[in-house]
């Protein structure tokens, strides 16, 4: 059981107190006696030369008069040479006492703080690192009762805490793996669905207008369906810090070529002009290209769903300082400031405004998101309602890293 | 005729994998799964199938460990391997002289003609 604070303290200056005290009371009796019986003396001295002086002036035994005076006043030169003594070493005892126990006092004090600062010192360094993530850190309980009541109680938060984490970083782990696993098995059931729809759609011509129609509606919800499942899988990949990227050295202008070709024929059904604008001589980029493709089809996916027929998406990419930045710009309806905010959450879609089918899984930004900054680049949008958005994506040149 | 051996556990897949492949003009041969793969291969005559289209998990033998026995038997001839999805691959991590490139599903056909085509090619 450690002492409390209170507890030595009350006991250190008891024990000054006392010795204080009594070294004062001690030492002033003492010379107030010594006083009395000065004063005794010296009007008893005095007596003896008053009776001398009688004598004295009767002439009775004139020498021996005189003598006895004399004497007398000796006597009490002597008496005051030593109650001045008295008095100096009465005012030195009391003062040493004074200093004594004023230094003891002081002395106390500095252990007191000392024996608290040490564990304090350690608890905020402690705080300090639990702050900063390190659950296992725990501080040495010891001094004082008080100092060993908060360490007790922080390494029992502590220990609280590391107990919730592990248990949330355990059912993270089971729902990424409950993802993966039924990302998995929906994938097989899912490739014969759309492999056999797909199978139907190449005999469209023995088929009636309203079977042909109806296969195409299985065909694109199957799709709908695998960019969901790809989607959930590459989010529960990044939530479970797995979502990895390979990078390489990357040609920008071929990368964002294919991107386009990727969306030409969705783009031109819709009647909308797709144009690419690509700066001559950009640098290399080190990226992981099929994840920046993805990026790029995700963005003009985006562009080409939200905005009406015959709306102009354009695609431009020019290089800034050591970054190459990419730019999706289009002339659609554009998104109010508390959408954009949003933008990049999952699940988030801007009002298609418009009455059109919009496709997407409502992933897809969070994900972009995600592989950017996995590439150490940045991803932000703009937007004016009635007047477009524009998503810019820039990414480290390959030199720069 | 170019001859492709394609291994699925799945009957469904097989089927569909089959219909389309002879509808491109492939003869097919099917296994269910590792083991049926390396029996076909130890079976057929040389120069045996001139594509392998193996699915990467499947029961008894995955069709990753059957194409590592055959590359340690000595046999060269260009596989596909099927998988889910990538998450797949990084447990075995096949190297990429045993393989020669991947499919995932569900299926892209024009991409896996493209492929079978492409290794398939008199040099």
């Amino acid at each position: 059981m450690s002492p409390s604070l209170a507890n030595r303290l009350t006991i250190g200056f008891a024990i000054a107190f006392a010795v204080l005290t009594g070294l004062a009371v001690v030492g002033v009796a003492r010379f107030l006696q010594q006083r009395q019986d000065f004063e005794d003396a010296t009007a008893r001295s005095y007596q003896v030369e008053i009776a001398a002086r009688n004598r004295l002036a009767n002439g009775a035994q004139p020498e021996a008069a005189r003598e006895a005076i004399l004497a007398q006043q000796r006597a009490r030169q002597g008496l005051r040479d030593d109650i001045d003594g008295e008095t100096r070493d009465t005012a030195l005892l009391v003062g040493a006492g004074l200093i004594a126990g004023l230094t003891g006092a002081a002395l106390l004090f500095s252990g007191l703080i000392a024996s608290m600062r040490r564990p304090l010192e350690e608890l905020v360094e402690a705080s300090g690192r639990l702050a900063g993530g390190d659950l296992e850190t725990r501080v040495k309980v010891g001094g004082l009762s008080e100092t060993a009541t908060l360490g007790n109680a922080f390494n029992e938060m502590a220990g609280e805490l590391q107990r919730r984490a592990g248990e949330r970083d355990q059912l993270e782990a089971m729902k990424d793996e409950f993802v993966l696993t039924a990302s998995h098995e929906l994938r097989s059931p899912l490739t014969s669905v759309q492999g056999f729809a797909e199978l139907l759609m190449l005999e469209r011509d023995k088929l009636t207008p309203q079977q042909a129609d109806t296969v195409e509606i299985i065909l694109d919800n199957t799709r709908h369906l695998v960019r969901l499942l790809n989607d959930l899988l590459d989010l529960a990949r990044s939530d479970a810090g797995r979502l990895t990227i390979k990078p390489a050295a990357t040609d920008v202008a071929a990368l964002v070529e294919d991107a386009v070709r990727t969306m030409r024929s969705q783009t031109e059904a819709a009647g909308q002009a797709l144009r690419q604008e690509i700066e001559p001589g950009l640098p290399q980029v080190s990226v992981d290209r099929d994840r920046i493709r993805q990026v790029l089809v995700n963005l003009l996916t985006n562009a080409h769903e939200y905005s009406p027929e015959g709306a102009s998406i354009e695609v431009k990419v020019v290089r800034r300082g050591t970054e190459v930045e990419m730019t999706v710009n289009d002339d659609g309806p554009g998104m109010a400031e508390d959408q954009l905010e949003h933008i990049f959450e999952r699940f988030t879609r801007g009002d298609a405004g418009l009455t059109q089918h919009v496709g997407g899984t409502g992933l897809g930004l969070a994900i972009s998101k995600s592989l950017v900054e996995l590439h150490g680049g940045t991803i932000e949008a703009a937007s004016t309602p009635g007047q477009g958005s524009t998503f810019r994506v820039q990414l480290p040149a390959a030199s720069a890293q | 005729m170019t001859r492709v051996l394609i291994a699925d556990d799945s009957e469904t897949i097989l089927l569909l994998l089959r219909t389309r492949l002879e509808m491109e003009g492939y003869e097919v041969i099917t296994a269910a799964d590792g083991v049926e793969v390396l029996e076909v291969m130890h079976r057929e005559p040389s120069p045996g199938p001139d594509i392998l289209l193996l699915d990467a998990m499947m029961p008894r033998k995955s069709g990753i460990d059957a194409l590592r026995q055959l590359r340690a038997e000595g046999v060269e001839t260009p596989a596909l391997i099927v998988s889910a999805h990538q998450d797949e691959m990084d447990a075995g991590a096949p190297t990429d002289n045993e393989v020669s490139g991947y499919i995932t599903k569900p299926i892209d056909f024009d991409r896996l003609f493209a492929s079978i085509a492409a290794l398939t090619a008199p040099a």
